[in-house]
C-alpha cells in the first residue's frame, strides 16, 4: 500500500491535522468559529544539547519547514 | 512615672503584633502606629483572601470543563490501547537502547506540589536508570529538571495549560518527538492520573515502539501491513499524549481549586486573629488615655 501523504513527506499525524483543518473550514460560519478554536496551537519548543536549553522556536512552524524539507528528500 | 505605667500594657500588646523594637521605649503616641500598622496588616491580609478566593473559583469553573475533556480524551487513550491489549504488546527489553520519558506538566504554577510529585517520579526512575531521555512539556518541570537533570533533556516544550489541551497540540508534539534522532527501546508518558478531586498519582503510560508492536503475541489476529505500522504507533502516541495532557490539565486545575481554598481559609483564620489583637490594642490605648486624664485631673486638684 501506497500512500500519496506519505511519499510527500508527512506523517500520518500530519495527515490527520490537515484533514481535520480541512474538515473545520468546512463548516458552516457558527460552527466553523468554535471548531476552529480546537484547532488552534501556539505551543513553543526548545531542543536541548549538552544540557543546555536551545532557542525556543514555534512548534506549528518548525514542524511546517522539517516536512518541507523531508519532502524535498522524498522528491529527489 | 505614672505615664509610663499605664501606657505598659499597651506597649506589651504593641510589642506582641511584632512591631520593631524601638517602639517598645516610645510614649503613648507610638500606640497609635502600632494601631495603625495592625490595621495596615490586615487590610493586606484580606485583600490577599480576596485574590485568593477569585482565584478559587476561576478554578473551580475551569474544573468542571477540563473533567469533560478528559472523560472525552480518556475514550480517546482506552480505546487506542484496547489494540495493544487484545494483541498483549509488551515493552521491548532491549539491551543498549534508551528510554524515553514524556513528562506532562504545564506552565503555571500556584497549584501544591502537582508538578514536584511529577519530577520527584522521574528523578527517582532515573536514579535506576540514568540513560532515559526526558521530553518536557510544561515549564514548571523544565524548571524543577533542567537544573538537576539537564543532560538527560532532549527536548521541551511551552504553552501547555493556558487553556485545556487540544488534540492538535498532541498531534504537534507527537510529531516533534518522532522527529527525535536517538532510537529507543520504550517511550513512557508520565502524567498526573486524576482519582478524584482530592488525590492524582503520577502514572506511566506506554507507548509502544514498533517493534514492540511487531512481537506481541497477538499480533497476528490484527493483519496490520507493516506499511501502515509506523502510522499506528504514531497515532497511538499522540491518541495516549491527549489523554495524558487533559488529564493532567484537570488535576491541575483541581489542585488549584484545593490550594486557593486552603489558602483562603488560612487568611481567614489571620484576619480573625488580627482583628482581636486590634480591638485589644484600641482597648489598651483608651485606657491609657484615660488613666492619664485622670491622674492628671487629680495631680492638678491637689495642686
Amino acid at each position: 500500500m501506497a500512500f500519496a501523504w506519505k511519499a510527500a513527506g508527512l506523517t500520518y499525524n500530519r495527515y490527520l491535522a490537515i484533514a481535520a483543518r480541512v474538515v473545520r473550514r468546512s463548516l458552516k460560519e457558527e460552527q466553523r468559529l468554535q471548531a476552529e478554536r480546537r484547532g488552534e496551537s501556539d505551543l513553543r519548543f526548545a531542543k536541548w544539547e549538552n544540557g543546555k536549553q536551545g532557542e525556543l522556536k514555534n512548534l506549528a512552524a518548525a514542524n511546517e519547514a522539517a516536512f518541507a524539507e523531508s519532502a524535498g528528500k522524498e522528491g529527489q | 512615672m505614672m505615664l509610663s505605667r499605664a501606657a505598659r500594657p499597651a506597649l506589651k500588646a504593641g510589642s506582641a503584633a511584632a512591631v520593631r523594637p524601638s517602639t517598645v521605649n516610645a510614649t503613648a503616641a507610638a500606640n497609635y502606629a502600632t494601631l495603625r500598622e495592625i490595621e495596615g496588616r490586615l487590610k493586606s491580609i484580606r485583600n490577599i483572601e480576596k485574590i485568593t478566593k477569585t482565584m478559587k473559583i476561576v478554578a473551580s469553573t475551569k474544573l468542571t470543563r477540563a473533567q469533560k475533556a478528559m472523560t472525552e480524551s480518556r475514550t480517546y487513550g482506552q480505546t487506542s490501547n484496547t489494540v495493544f491489549e487484545k494483541a498483549e504488546t509488551k515493552p521491548m527489553e532491549a539491551e543498549g537502547k534508551k528510554d524515553l520519558i514524556i513528562v506532562c506538566s504545564s506552565d503555571k504554577g500556584l497549584c501544591g506540589g502537582i508538578h514536584s510529585g511529577l519530577s520527584r517520579k522521574v528523578r527517582k526512575t532515573l536514579a535506576e536508570s540514568p540513560d532515559t531521555e526526558l521530553v518536557i512539556l510544561g515549564e514548571k518541570c523544565k524548571a524543577q529538571l533542567g537544573r538537576s537533570n539537564s543532560r538527560n533533556t532532549v527536548l521541551s516544550f511551552a504553552g501547555i495549560g493556558k487553556d485545556v489541551p487540544t488534540f492538535s497540540d498532541a498531534i504537534a508534539i507527537a510529531d516533534q518527538i518522532s522527529l527525535l534522532p536517538g532510537d529507543y527501546s520504550s517511550v513512557k508518558i508520565l502524567y498526573n492520573k486524576f482519582l478524584n478531586a482530592q488525590t492524582y498519582e503520577p502514572t506511566f503510560v506506554e507507548a509502544y515502539s514498533e517493534e514492540a508492536i511487531a512481537n506481541s503475541p497477538n499480533y497476528a489476529s490484527f493483519e496490520i501491513d507493516d506499511e501502515v505500522l509506523a502510522n499506528l504507533r504514531e497515532y497511538a502516541l499522540a491518541n495516549s499524549l491527549f489523554w495524558a495532557l487533559a488529564e493532567g490539565h484537570a488535576c491541575e486545575q483541581s489542585a488549584r481549586r484545593n490550594a486557593m481554598d486552603n489558602a483562603s481559609k488560612n487568611a481567614g483564620d489571620m484576619i480573625n486573629k488580627f482583628q482581636i489583637l486590634f480591638n485589644r490594642t484600641r482597648q489598651a490605648v483608651i485606657t491609657g488615655e484615660l488613666v492619664e486624664i485622670i491622674t492628671g485631673a487629680a495631680a492638678s486638684e491637689e495642686g
